[in-house]
């Protein structure tokens, strides 16, 4: 029987065994990849699902614990320390989310116009974002104090107050107060973010609006806005977990009080802590987690609608 | 067909923002722990062998009694070769630390502790059997006081003796004389009501009357004692039910409301850190407050003009009698502990008369062994109260069983934030007792 040699047919398939160019340089790429997932499945992926899994047990400090399905959450919930804890993150996260994008735009625009000392105010405004976040709430903490804090000192200084307000020791006064602290702290990360997303916007497109006779407020709003939208949904969505999670500024100020007044998850597991309890504790850190999911399925759509 | 995947800045911010929430959540839980963590925690000798002795001695506040700790464990590693390491730990955070310790598998070899975690590591098997050095120690002349002994018997500790008390904790009535004598009444009061009626005669803000935290803070437990005084109970007496709800309890929050609302505490009690009672004496707001004693080493040091202004006495009474509880902080072994001998060895030598005699003289705790009433350090007025209470003073958690339950209701607050939500919140006393019933129900059931 002859056979019938095809010229090139024994290079295509000894091809077809081995791994072309672009098959070794996306398996580099995976190799690559490797120590990342590893640290992020170890440090990120490994805690989150475990924390998830010890919710559901009655595991205390030393002790593996049983599995008791949604006991911990049952109880979670039919404590007004945890019902308040919902309502004060939600309030927390979106009201200061809300003045921080206020302020860190306002004083974005306000930094990405030429005048003299631009570069010594873009250092300056940093400054509450490099201070140790213990410092600065200790240091809130001191300015509301009833007696002899700097805020009631100021405004007895210029008439406006006779005697004094327990700024952190009232229900209506308490929760806006740590809001005070939690902005001034958090809006230069909106700040700078948003000056280096406006650095970005190339200048053509104003001096185009401007040639169509576009207003400075029509500017921003065809303009400046959509040009910056993803870099604002990010920060929105970092700061809107940080908030959620942040403990320190509650802890400092007013450690939940009063009565639950400024009661917020991390504080409330914390509470969990004390008495070693790492069922419950995991349950009041997980219980966050649907709320912040919805809120990052919501920004990447937002994200995707975009692109 | 190749798909053209494009990299675009928003595809990039994107991930970014999923990386981040995933990494945000996982660190909010705060519980994370590496499963070799455990294993290692009971490593085999030979991986130890070489590793120093780790102790865990609790901050307090005279820096002196904290240096002196550090030196005399270094000492003694020095005199019998073996390398120490000695970890001072804030006292408001051990039990965090010990939680993280426990999971991670990094726990001391020796450490200190109050009578909570010592309950609550001993019934979790955390904590090794230290009956012998117990004996040992207490079979000296007079041996452990009653009320120490009783606090830390081995039936409330799972059957062992698993800690070894160094001193005793417990609140006095710190009283402002020179501004009490000034509006004619003469400290100490004997009753809270009569507390309640100097304080009110005397005070002047911004120098208030009631200095008591009313906070989420270890401090704001004193409430507890306060509300015991006035025959209210957290539980029955087989310590299983919460029964808070009671006349006694009414009668004890309309005492503690009216105060408030008379304008006797001073502003920002009810937001208080643990060192708030301490900062408003020393800054003159409070005529009255009840502390371990840490103010006195700040006036002595700082202020000798309030010093010679201040009396000290035991807590006064309520309607059904005094309650006042010793809280002894103890020194303990964990079962992790790969040297048991050289541990107990350690905290033999601490117990040492020697060195609790020059220590005592620093510190702010009250003797736990008799003949320690004879060192020249319970002369003076604060720590003469201390002793004075470690003889007359009640048992922890008294007239309460002292228990798991307990601990926890205390932990959270219960009482302190019932008196909020009357103060703050404006709530009537019996929704604010029916609120707490409820809660400390929840509590005591877990336990069953």
């Amino acid at each position: 029987m002859a056979v019938v040699t095809v010229p090139g047919a024994g290079v295509r398939g000894e091809r077809r065994r081995g791994m072309g160019f672009a098959g070794r340089n996306a398996l580099t790429g995976y190799l690559l990849l490797v120590p990342v997932l590893l640290v992020l499945l170890g440090l990120v992926a490994y805690p989150f699902f475990y924390a998830i899994y010890i919710s559901f047990t009655n595991r205390v400090v030393g002790i593996a614990g049983e599995w008791v399905g949604l006991a911990n959450f049952r109880y979670l919930v039919g404590q007004p320390s945890f019902q308040r804890a919902v309502t004060n993150t939600v309030t927390l996260v979106v009201v200061t989310g809300l003045a921080k994008l206020v302020i860190g735009l306002g004083l974005a625009l306000l930094l990405n116009e030429r005048f003299r000392g631009r570069g010594l105010f873009r250092s300056l405004v940093l400054l509450p974002w490099a201070m140790p976040g213990f410092v600065a709430f200790l240091v809130w903490r001191l300015l509301f104090l009833p007696i002899g804090g700097g805020v009631n000192l100021l405004l007895q200084q210029v008439g406006l107050l006779d005697g004094v307000i327990d700024w952190l020791g009232q229900r209506s006064t308490a929760l806006p107060a740590v809001m005070v602290a939690t902005v001034w702290r958090g809006f230069p990360f909106w700040c700078i973010s948003f000056l280096a997303a406006l650095q970005n916007v190339p200048t053509e497109l104003y001096e185009a609006a401007r040639i169509d006779g576009a207003s400075a407020w029509q500017r921003f709003l065809a303009v400046t806005l959509p040009a910056i939208r993803p870099v604002v949904l990010t920060v929105a969505l970092l700061s809107s977990i940080w908030t959620a999670n942040s403990f320190e500024n509650i802890w400092i100020m007013t450690q939940g009080g009063p009565s639950d007044a400024t009661m917020v998850f991390p504080v409330l597991a914390y509470f969990g802590m004390q008495t070693q309890r790492l069922g419950e504790a995991a349950a009041v850190s997980v219980a966050l987690v649907p709320a912040l999911l919805i809120l990052v399925f919501i920004v990447t759509a937002l994200m995707r609608d975009e692109e | 067909m190749n798909r053209q995947h494009r990299i675009s800045r928003r595809r990039v911010l994107g991930r970014a923002a999923g990386v981040g929430t995933v990494a945000a959540i996982g660190g909010g839980a705060g519980l994370s722990r590496l499963e070799e963590a455990l294993a290692a925690r009971r490593a085999p000798a030979v991986l130890r062998q070489g590793a120093p002795l780790v102790y865990w001695g609790g901050l307090i506040f005279s820096d002196e009694a904290n240096q002196m700790l550090v030196d005399e464990v270094t000492a003694w590693g020095e005199a019998n070769g073996v390398a120490t390491e000695t970890v001072m730990i804030n006292q408001n955070e051990t039990n965090q630390k010990v939680s993280a310790a426990v999971e991670s598998g990094t726990m001391p070899d020796a450490l200190d502790m109050g009578l909570d975690l010592l309950l609550l590591l001993s019934q979790a098997g955390e904590l090794s059997d230290l009956g012998d050095l117990y004996a040992t120690i207490g079979g000296g002349e007079g041996g452990w006081y009653p009320s120490v002994d009783a606090s830390v018997a081995a039936d409330k500790l799972g059957g062992a003796h698993t800690g070894i008390p160094f001193g005793a904790s417990g609140n006095l009535l710190f009283s402002r004389t020179d501004a009490l004598e000034a509006a004619g009444q003469t400290p100490p009061p004997e009753t809270w009501q009569e507390l309640r009626e100097m304080a009110e005669a005397a005070q002047e803000p911004p120098l208030y009357g009631m200095g008591l935290a009313l906070s989420n803070v270890g401090d704001g437990n004193l409430q507890i004692s306060v509300m015991q005084s006035y025959g209210g109970r957290v539980a029955n007496d087989e310590g299983t039910d919460c029964t808070i709800a009671s006349p006694e309890t009414a009668a004890y929050l309309e005492w503690v409301s009216s105060a408030y609302e008379a304008g006797l505490f001073p502003p920002g009690a009810t937001t208080w850190d643990g060192a708030g009672d301490n900062t408003a004496y020393l800054a003159g707001q409070a005529i009255f407050i009840a502390n371990t004693g840490s103010v006195s080493i700040a006036m002595d040091e700082d202020d000798p003009e309030l010093a010679a202004a201040t009396s000290y006495s035991p807590l006064p009474a309520g309607p059904v009698g005094r309650v006042s509880p010793i809280n002894p902080n103890v020194r303990a072994v964990p079962t992790s502990t790969q040297d048991q001998d050289r541990a107990k060895a350690l905290i033999e030598h601490l117990q040492g008369r020697d060195f609790l005699e020059r220590y005592y003289a620093v510190a702010i705790y009250g003797p736990v062994l008799q003949y320690q009433a004879d060192f020249e350090a319970f002369t003076g007025p604060v720590r003469a109260g201390l002793a004075d209470l470690v003889t007359n003073g009640t048992a922890p958690g008294a007239p309460d069983v002292y228990n798991t339950a307990y601990a926890d209701f205390s932990a959270n607050f219960l009482v302190p934030k019932m008196v909020q939500r009357v103060v703050v919140d404006g709530v009537p006393i019996e929704q604010a007792m029916e609120e707490t019933q409820q809660q400390g129900q929840a509590i005591y059931d877990k336990y069953r």
